[in-house]
Order: C-alpha cells, then sequence, then structure tokens
C-alpha cells in the first residue's frame, strides 16, 4: 500500500478538478502496471494524506470510481483495483486513445502527410522502447 | 473595518479565508471566539447563537505565541488538560511526537515554526467541532508547513468544520474545500473549490487574480 | 468553582518567584538592622560601666530603634505589589504572547478571571502580613539569643506592634481599622482593576475613560466624608459612618458590575 512514490509524488495543477486528475494517475497506474488486478489501495484518508490532497476530493474520486466500477470496496474491508479484466483493458484503450487524441489536435495543424508520421511514430517508439527496457525491469503487459 | 460580512463555513469541510493583509480576517476569528466585540450582526455555530459553552466546540489557533513564556510545553498542555473537558491526551502525544517536539522546552524559546506547530496542537487537541485558524502558514519555514500540511489532510481534521485565513496560497489550493474572498470589508466570492474548477476551469488564485488585481 | 481556584493557583504560581524575592528582602533587612542595632547596644553596655550597663533592653524598644530597616523593605514590597495590581493585567496582553487570550477563552465564567486575579493580590498582601508577623517570631528568637537573660524584658505583643509605625497601621488593633485599612485598599484594587478594564476595551480613548474613573470614584469618596463631616452635619458619627461606608459600598458594587460587563461583553484581545 505504501509503495514509494506511487501516491506521494503526484503533481497537480490547480486548474482541472482535482478528483478528476486523481482518477486519472489511478488509470495512469494502472496502465503501466503499478497497481494490479485486486489490488488494496489507501483508503480515502490516507490517499487524502499522502497526496496532500483535501480528504473529501478524494472520498470524491473513489466515489466516481466506484460508479465507473474501476474500484470495489466490500462492505468494510479495505478498497481494491478491480478484478474484471475488460474494465482494466478499457482503462488502457482510453488512455491510449486519449494520447493520441492529444497528439493529433497537437499536429493536425501542420502540414504533414501519414506516411511521415509513421516514419516518425516508428523511429521514436524504437528509440523510447529501449530506452525503458534499459531503466526497469518491465511491468506486466495487461 | 469590516461591513457586512457573511459567509458559511460548514463542518468537514475546510474553508479558507482570504484577503489581504488589514482585509480584517483576524477580525473575523476573533469575533467568531469572543475576543472582540461585534458592533452589529450575529454570528451562529451550529445554528445557536454565541455563547459561553462555544468554547467546548470550538477551538482557535491563533498566529501567535498565547501561553506565558516561562511555561514549559508539558506544562502547557496540563493547564489546557485541567480546564477543557474536550481534551484529548493521546492526540496531543501524538501530535507532540508528530511534530518533535520536546516536552521539557520553555516556550518562550521555541522557534517560529515550532511555537506555530505547538499552537496547532493546543486547537487540534480539543475535540471540538470546529476549529479556526489566523494564518497557519504565513511566516513559517517550509517544511514546518509540510507538516503541519500533512496534518490537515489526515484524521487530525476529517470530519471538523475547519475555517482557517491566509493572505497567500502557493501550493494550499488543493487543501481546500471552499474558498470566501474578502474585500474593502466585504464578502467578494465564495464558492466551492472543485466546482470553481469544473464549471470555469479556474483555480483559486485565478479568481484571487480577478477579484484583488481588477 | 475548581475553575476559579485552577486560575487562582495560576495567578500565584506566576508570582511565586518575585514573592520569594520579596519575603528574602523583608528578611534580609530586618534580621540585619536587628543584629547590628542590638550587637551595639550591647557594646555600649560594655564599655560604660554604670546604671546603663544594667538597663534592660526590650525587644519593643529594638523594634521602635530599627524602623527604618524594617519600614523600608515593607514599601519596596507595597510599591512592588501596587506595580503588580496593573502588571497582573497587563502582562497578560503585552509582550511575544497574549495570554489573555487563552484566559478569555477557557470554558469559564470570564468573571472567574477577575474574580481569580482580586484574589490572589489579597492573598499576596495577607501572605506578606504573615511572613511579618513569622519573621517577629524569628526576631524575637534572635533577640533572645543575642541578648543575655538579664538584660531581657518581654514586650506585650500590642506594644511590639505600636513601637513600629507602619506596623501600626497595617496589623489592625480592631475590626474597625481592619474594615478602613484593607476595605479601603481592597476598594482601591477594585477602581484600579476597573479602569484597566475601560483601557483595555477601548484602547485609545480608554486611558481617559479610566482615568476619569478613577478621579470620579476619589472624589465621590472624598465628597461623601467632607459633606458628612462638616460642624453643621445633622448626622450622628455612627450614621456618618454608615453613609460613608453606603458611598463606598456603591463604589463597590458598580465597580464589580462594570468590570463585568466589560469583561464579558466589551474586552478585545
Amino acid at each position: 500500500m505504501k509503495e514509494s512514490g506511487i501516491w506521494t509524488e503526484v503533481t497537480f495543477n490547480s486548474r482541472d478538478p482535482l478528483y478528476l486528475q486523481v482518477i486519472r494517475h489511478f488509470k495512469e497506474q494502472i496502465a503501466i502496471g503499478q497497481l494490479q488486478a485486486g489490488q488494496v489501495i489507501p483508503s480515502r484518508r490516507e490517499l487524502g494524506a499522502q497526496m496532500k490532497i483535501n480528504p473529501n476530493t478524494a472520498q470524491r474520486a473513489y466515489k466516481e470510481m466506484e460508479e465507473q466500477l474501476l474500484i470495489i470496496t466490500e462492505g468494510n474491508l479495505p478498497s481494491r483495483i478491480t478484478n474484471d479484466v475488460r474494465v482494466l483493458r478499457h482503462i488502457r484503450s482510453e488512455l491510449l486513445n486519449d494520447a493520441v487524441d492529444s497528439f493529433f489536435s497537437s499536429v493536425h495543424k501542420i502540414d504533414v502527410s501519414l506516411a511521415e508520421l509513421i516514419e516518425l511514430v516508428t523511429s521514436k517508439y524504437g528509440l523510447v522502447r529501449t530506452e525503458d527496457t534499459k531503466i526497469d525491469g518491465g511491468g506486466e503487459q495487461l | 473595518m469590516l461591513n457586512g460580512v457573511t459567509f458559511t463555513a460548514e463542518k468537514g469541510q475546510i474553508t479558507c479565508l482570504i484577503g489581504i493583509n488589514g482585509a480584517g480576517k483576524t477580525t473575523i476569528m476573533k469575533a467568531i471566539m469572543g475576543l472582540t466585540p461585534l458592533k452589529s450582526g450575529s454570528i451562529q455555530i451550529d445554528g445557536q447563537p454565541l455563547s459561553k459553552g462555544i468554547y467546548e466546540k470550538v477551538a482557535f489557533v491563533p498566529d501567535h505565541l498565547t501561553m506565558p513564556l516561562g511555561m514549559r510545553l508539558s506544562e502547557g498542555i496540563q493547564f489546557m488538560q485541567d480546564f477543557y473537558a474536550s481534551w484529548n491526551c493521546e492526540r496531543s502525544s501524538e501530535l507532540m511526537s508528530f511534530f518533535k517536539l520536546n516536552p521539557k522546552e520553555r516556550i518562550g524559546n521555541l522557534s517560529k515554526g515550532t511555537a506555530a506547530k505547538y499552537s496547532l496542537l493546543m486547537g487540534l487537541s480539543q475535540d471540538t467541532d470546529y476549529v479556526l485558524m489566523d494564518e497557519p502558514f504565513s511566516g513559517i519555514d517550509m517544511f514546518s508547513r509540510e507538516s503541519i500540511a500533512e496534518v490537515f489532510s489526515s484524521q487530525l481534521v476529517e470530519g471538523r468544520g475547519v475555517l482557517l485565513t491566509t493572505h497567500e496560497i502557493n501550493d494550499m489550493e488543493h487543501l481546500f474545500d471552499k474558498a470566501v474572498l474578502l474585500q474593502d470589508g466585504i464578502v467578494h466570492k465564495s464558492f466551492d473549490c472543485e466546482e470553481m474548477r469544473i464549471s470555469e476551469g479556474k483555480s483559486v488564485i485565478d479568481v484571487m487574480r480577478e477579484v484583488y488585481q481588477s | 468553582m475548581s475553575r476559579y481556584l485552577k486560575l487562582v493557583h495560576m495567578e500565584i504560581h506566576r508570582f511565586r518567584y518575585i514573592l520569594a524575592a520579596l519575603m528574602c528582602i523583608i528578611a534580609i533587612f530586618q534580621i540585619t538592622g536587628l543584629i547590628r542595632f542590638l550587637l551595639r547596644e550591647l557594646g555600649h553596655r560594655e564599655l560604660v560601666n554604670d546604671q546603663y550597663t544594667l538597663k534592660p533592653l526590650s525587644f519593643a524598644w529594638t523594634i521602635f530603634n530599627t524602623q527604618r530597616w524594617f519600614i523600608a523593605p515593607m514599601l519596596i514590597c507595597i510599591a512592588v505589589l501596587a506595580i503588580y495590581v496593573f502588571l497582573i493585567w497587563y502582562r497578560d496582553w503585552v509582550g511575544r504572547s497574549t495570554f489573555m487570550y487563552r484566559l478569555l477563552m477557557l470554558p469559564t465564567a470570564r468573571l472567574h478571571i477577575y474574580l481569580a486575579k482580586m484574589t490572589a493580590i489579597f492573598l499576596f498582601v495577607l501572605s506578606m502580613l504573615s511572613f511579618q508577623m513569622f519573621l517577629l517570631v524569628v526576631e524575637n528568637i534572635i533577640y533572645k539569643l543575642i541578648v543575655p537573660a538579664d538584660l531581657r524584658v518581654d514586650s506585650f505583643f500590642s506594644e511590639i506592634i505600636n513601637s513600629n509605625q507602619a506596623l501600626e497601621i497595617l496589623w489592625p488593633h480592631n475590626f474597625e481599622q481592619f474594615l478602613y485599612v484593607y476595605g479601603l485598599g481592597f476598594l482601591v484594587i477594585i477602581v484600579i482593576f476597573t479602569a484597566i478594564l475601560l483601557e483595555r476595551c477601548y484602547r485609545g480613548i480608554g486611558i481617559l475613560y479610566g482615568i476619569v474613573y478613577i478621579a470620579a470614584c476619589i472624589l465621590l469618596y472624598i465628597l461623601s466624608y467632607s459633606l458628612l463631616d462638616s460642624y453643621e452635619s445633622y448626622l450622628y458619627p455612627s450614621e456618618m459612618y454608615a453613609a460613608v461606608m453606603s458611598v463606598c459600598g456603591v463604589i463597590l458594587i458598580c465597580s464589580f458590575l462594570l468590570s463585568f460587563r466589560l469583561l464579558s461583553k466589551k474586552i478585545t484581545v
């Protein structure tokens, strides 16, 4: 529950709703494999303390995530990430889609052909992947 | 000079009263605590007007030392314990160790950051429904500030109504539920911070800029 | 009630070092003066070899002759206590720490704060008196140790008291005198407390209010005395006495009520 940094090193911007940023952080952590299916997550209070946000914000984020079926709270047990693989896969694709959307929105004003884009992406991909495998042992792919 | 200030601070929320120095924030706090007379208007705690009993319901953390300088920290705590039925001994010990305070130290010898922590301890160790804090972050070094902020978002504050004043927000706005902006003796704007972010995409600092720089 | 007592205890506790210092000063002055005088007197009696040698040396006589040594520290004590009548309030406002915040936020009637301070001053005065009495006993013992038995003369308690001008005033002979000296002193303190609270409530103009209040009380008192004391007065002495007492009573009650109201409703830190 207290993996160093996973909760405490998040930076928030002050203009976007904080609870949405918290949810997004959860999704990112799931997508990169830091949060496993069924993993126990900190209580609302603990999350607030570690992220240095208002506990009501943490509360709101949890509520929303429960509605999105991202986390499950059974009775008085601590909350956990869902075990539902479909939900987890959906997150992955959601984040990927968001990333691609923002890529395209930055790029679509520049006059560039699809082929050039693909070449660019391919070369960057190769570079980024080698750096990643040097740094960590690799997380589990969902 | 305050001239008709109206706002509500709720239980379970952290409300921040913002205003430039001299706007009257401290005066409001003092008026709520009965430390200065109200010329007109009323203050209600949980629907009841102010009375003697409020000191067991509302705790106040002033921005400066309020205990005799010759007293030791432990003696100060003993003093509070003697008078307040709502004093929570476990919490005061917990906070003493969290803030790394030395009970044998004399109050007069504390640094500004340590004194602020001690004042906070005094206020939070009372099991009150509400806690009022006057400028808990100003003039405090960064690390003391971080300790204090940690206390905010932890269980020490949850469930209570917190009203604090400040003239600068820095990186603290993530801690607040509600913000009340004071200027020229009246409330210019009062809003829920998350709602402001959701509906208008503005941070508290953005709103402050609008109100104070126009 | 217990909160009031706790406050009294706190007020005494805060003053304990000064109280102890005052007691030491009194003791040192008086005993020094006493021993000096006794040794000198005995020395004289040894030198001169006549009737004088056999002249007894009473304790009361000793006290009479060492008055300066006795009265000086008493004056110091009175001065210190008089200053503390003001400081007992102002020390909670002035300085790096404003203890008055804490006092006013205590879940106790504000009345108790006032009463505790008043009680404390009263107790300080009493303790000084008691200490003086205790010291007299000690001094008597010292006297008996220094002066050989054949030159000693026992003195009555009243003789001793009458030998010292200050003690004569401070140690009452009867209830009336007690009332007069200490009752008046008590009244003075109450009036000063009220003036202090006036100053603290109204800050700038408060000093004026305070001074005016004190002046008004003094005036009232003097007037009641002089009006009733004139040769053409048709009041009997006891009636006059009762009338002056009533005026004092009025001043007392007004001051109390005013102080409580100020402390509850108008005080500001």
